[in-house]
């Protein structure tokens, strides 16, 4: 193929894709019928193992259950309070993942500058992850009280604790990935350090960077929402689990409920990390 | 020689420390290169050609022995920018559209954003590439890669170019269009630029060089040097010249003399 060619070719491809949007709308039919295929057997596994409501409700009690009115029949609907609930939550693992990302790439920076630092630190990176977060969250939770912090301060801390460390570790891989060449490119343009960092290794660790980031969107709404089951914490979509768990034998669906909305609290932030990904590494070859 | 030389390497050795023992990578290495110069190393692989080039630019240091351009030492001349290079790959930056590519060493170079853009369009020009400065590099074929890598190094009018097998993984008749097309682009550069040429193919080093250098390997040591007598400028008709065909066949048994 000549040189023109090949660009022509690559251009009427991506036309294609806008004209036809069924290539665009095939993957998101696809994730409906994988739904409704784990609905179905969810249904059948009920009849077949016989297992009762109580243990196990019907989809439509679980789907109903957004639409109680828990507070009478003028207060706001159970989905509206879910929603309130998730909201705060989400509020509380953005901070934690901003606070953790800054954290983490910050590590990442100072372990790629020095080997040294490196080996003397990346070990209490490590073993802070293997501390279980049920143990630190109410030690976080509790201590942060005393000193009259903010309530989704101490939340966002546990989220961040948890995000931290994916970020250090994606971004490290992404600093180092930039190649000999690469770099011996640079130096023989006699560029600082800082150039260096700026307009090859920083760009070039960013595809690892999103990588990590969307691990630790996930992770830092787990650490949120651990941080909110000690006692103490007024909102987030934890308590309403709690709650819910509780009173379980009262009304099984809402726990599933509850379960179902902080789902998709990580399925939300997960897909605004991957939009921003699309948005700022679009222009790469995809790997 | 009576030209003052831009390159000088006198008694040049170069030794890496390995798991079993001090390897010899190149030993007494003496080279005089004029200004202007198109000079070719070849051999076979483990014979230190990439190595030599790297010493010249500074790239990495020699064990033993002194190499002088311009007079300064190899750092020096690269904290001058006297060295544009072009690797096997093209090491693009894939986050860069093709003219940002060109731009790289002109924006670490501190140079203003008009003069910078048109500098770079300039060079895409000179390689045959105006059009394709807002693509970015995975669209372009591997000999179109291979050119911006080329208008890259040449876009700061270093005088010495130093490439290391930039057509090695080329298709042949990309190759010989791109050694063509890099003849015509060393002869129109405004500057008297001096090429050391990396390269392991024998009718390639004789189609571009002044001066093939052959190296014979373990350790890495100069053979024999081979002037190329062929007449300027070089086209399809040179390639079938008798005389190119000899100094093939000379080059071929000097590098199979040991």
């Amino acid at each position: 193929m000549s040189d023109g060619a090949v660009l022509a070719q690559q251009a009427s491809d991506s036309n294609r894709q806008h004209r036809l949007p069924w290539s665009r709308v095939r993957p998101w039919l696809f994730a409906l019928l994988i739904l409704v295929v784990l609905a179905v057997l969810w249904e059948i596994v009920k009849v077949v193992f016989q297992v009762s409501d109580q243990k196990l409700p019907h989809l439509w009690a679980i789907g109903s259950a957004f639409f109680d009115r828990p507070r009478g029949a003028d207060g706001p609907l159970r989905a509206a309070i879910l929603f309130e609930s998730a909201l705060a939550t989400f509020g509380e693992a953005l901070a934690g993942f901003v606070i953790g990302g800054l954290l983490g790439i910050l590590l990442a920076m100072l372990f790629a500058s020095s080997r040294l630092l490196e080996r003397g630190l990346l070990p209490y990176v490590v073993g802070s992850q293997t501390v279980p977060i049920l143990a630190i969250a109410p030690m976080v939770v509790v201590g942060l009280g005393q000193l009259n912090a903010p309530d989704w301060l101490a939340k966002a801390i546990v989220a961040a604790y948890l995000t931290f460390f994916p970020v250090t570790i994606g971004m490290l891989r992404g600093l180092r990935s930039a190649s000999p060449d690469a770099l011996d490119l640079m130096r023989s343009y006699a560029a600082s350090p800082l150039q260096v960092f700026v307009k090859l290794r920083f760009p070039a660790a960013l595809p690892n960077l999103f990588t990590s980031l969307k691990i630790a969107a996930t992770a830092s709404v787990i650490g949120a929402l651990v941080a909110e089951l000690p006692a103490g914490s007024q909102k987030g979509i934890g308590v309403e689990i709690i709650k819910a768990a509780q009173f379980y034998n009262a009304n099984p669906p809402l726990l599933f409920a509850t379960i179902l909305m902080s789902a998709l609290i990580g399925l939300c932030f997960y897909g605004a990390v991957a939009l921003a990904e699309q948005l700022i590494v679009r222009e790469r070859k995809a790997e | 020689m009576n030209t003052p030389a831009i390159i000088a390497i006198e008694q040049v050795s170069k030794t890496y420390e390995s798991g079993g023992g001090p390897v010899v990578a190149l030993q007494d290495i003496n080279l005089t290169i004029a200004p202007g110069e198109f000079i070719s190393l070849i051999g076979p692989s483990g014979c230190g050609k990439s190595t030599l080039m790297r010493l010249i630019g500074d790239l990495a240091q020699p064990s033993a022995g002194s190499i002088r351009v311009k007079g300064k030492t190899p750092e020096q001349a690269r904290r001058d920018r006297d060295y544009g290079i072009v690797f096997q790959a093209p090491v693009l930056y894939d986050w860069r559209t093709v003219r940002k590519n060109v731009e790289l060493p002109l924006e670490v170079m501190g140079l203003n954003d008009t003069p910078r853009s048109e500098r770079a369009n300039a060079m895409l020009s000179l390689v045959g590439l105006q059009d394709f400065g807002d693509a970015y590099p995975w669209q372009l074929s591997g000999g179109m890669q291979q050119r911006v890598s080329i208008a890259r190094a040449l876009a700061f009018s270093p005088s010495i170019l130093l490439m290391d097998e930039p057509f090695g993984a080329l298709d042949e008749m990309t190759r010989e269009r791109m050694q063509a097309e890099l003849l015509r682009i060393w002869g129109g550069a405004e500057t008297d630029t001096t090429v050391i040429f990396v390269t392991h193919s024998i009718p390639e080093a004789v189609f571009l060089s002044d001066r093939v250098v052959v190296m014979s390997p373990r350790p890495g040591r100069i053979e024999r040097v081979i002037s190329i007598d062929l007449p300027r400028p070089r086209d399809v008709t040179t390639r079938e010249a008798p005389r190119f065909f000899e100094l093939v066949t000379e080059v071929r048994e000097s590098l199979h003399e040991h």
